[in-house]
């Protein structure tokens, strides 16, 4: 079986998932083993969705502050960054990138 | 701890501030400071050109084993990537350089524009290796290499000047087109371009750049392009 990164479930959407199936599980609607089932479909479902049904283009620009590179993944801290959507800008006082190899080492 | 005289400012820089879990042995070795600034040796250049030192390459031995996975998780601006170079890549904003940094606790500090700044740069990688908590020492700080450039502002005739210093030079305008010029003493090889922009390297120390360029100076008048 191929192996799907977990760091989406940081994000909002994974962290409401997450939130929900805690109640889930403490209400008894559902075992622990299926929340865990539930999570792996989202870590491959969202990575699907990312790679393929995404459209949409933004870039981001501003300075970089801190890099590192370690373990396959890459930090970046910029500041002052600007993201530029089709339709807008939103400007933020620090983002921190982290960034995967897009095929995990070893997948074929 | 102590680490001598004037401290470098922010050796915290590169730091995560998050209290590392690694082990911090009180490093007891100091970092002292030299008290000499190089001598500003007192070269008035000639024809009013002095060359400009572009880089310092410097090694230097923290004389401990490190754990690069360590350094690269907690250090900022750090590069490590084992399938690629066994060694971190690490740089700081001033002085402005770049480090290799080896597991065998061996360091190359290259980028610096003054022996100062090299030693400088230095300095502030060990602490920085340091402050992750290796009992990192600051022990035969070398300076390897000088790089320095300068424009005579004229344009040179190559070819003579090769066929005139086959001893010494080198003219392969299909393959790079500078003359390399292999002086023997200073042992200094310099890059001379038909613009007149000169590149000189292998120096250990300025006052053999200067040496140098004064040396190779009426050479190039000869063979300036009329």
């Amino acid at each position: 079986m191929t192996q799907y990164y977990e760091l989406y479930r940081t994000s909002t959407l994974g962290m409401a998932l997450t939130d929900s199936l805690d109640e889930l599980i403490q209400a008894g609607h559902i075992t622990p083993q299926l929340a865990i089932r539930v999570l792996g479909q989202f870590d491959r479902s969202i990575s699907d969705a990312l790679a393929n049904r995404v459209r949409s283009r933004a870039t981001i620009k501003g300075s970089l502050q801190t890099y590192r590179f370690c373990d396959d993944v890459w930090t970046f801290i910029i500041k002052n960054p600007n993201f530029k959507f089709e339709h807008d800008n939103v400007t933020a006082d620090k983002v921190k990138i982290v960034a995967c190899n897009a095929r995990r080492p070893g997948e074929s | 701890m102590n680490f001598g005289q004037p401290a470098p400012s922010y050796p915290a820089q590169n730091m995560r501030v998050q209290t590392p879990a690694i082990p911090t042995p009180n490093p007891t070795q100091e970092l002292s400071l030299p008290s000499k600034a190089p001598e500003a040796t007192e070269t008035h250049g000639i024809a009013g050109i002095v060359p400009t030192l572009q880089n310092i390459v410097a090694t230097v031995n923290l004389d401990c084993r490190l754990d690069l996975k360590t350094i690269a998780l907690h250090a900022r601006n750090a590069e490590y990537n084992p399938k690629r170079f066994a060694a971190v890549i690490m740089r700081i904003r001033e002085p402005k350089t770049t480090a290799l940094i080896f597991a065998s606790g061996k360091m190359v500090v290259t980028g610096a524009k003054s022996e100062d700044d090299s030693k400088l740069a230095a300095r502030k990688y060990a602490r920085i290796v340091q402050k992750l908590g290796f009992p990192a020492k600051f022990t035969d700080f070398k300076i390897q290499n000088i790089v320095g450039s300068c424009d005579v502002k004229f344009p040179i005739r190559l070819e003579g000047l090769n066929s005139s210093h086959e001893k010494f030079s080198s003219y392969e305008p299909e393959l790079f087109p500078g003359l390399i010029y292999r002086m023997r003493d200073p042992k200094v090889v310099l890059l001379i371009f038909v613009s007149g922009k000169i590149v000189l390297t292998g120096a250990k120390v300025r006052a053999q750049i200067y040496l140098a360029f004064e040396t190779i100076y009426p050479v190039l008048a000869q063979f300036r392009k009329l």
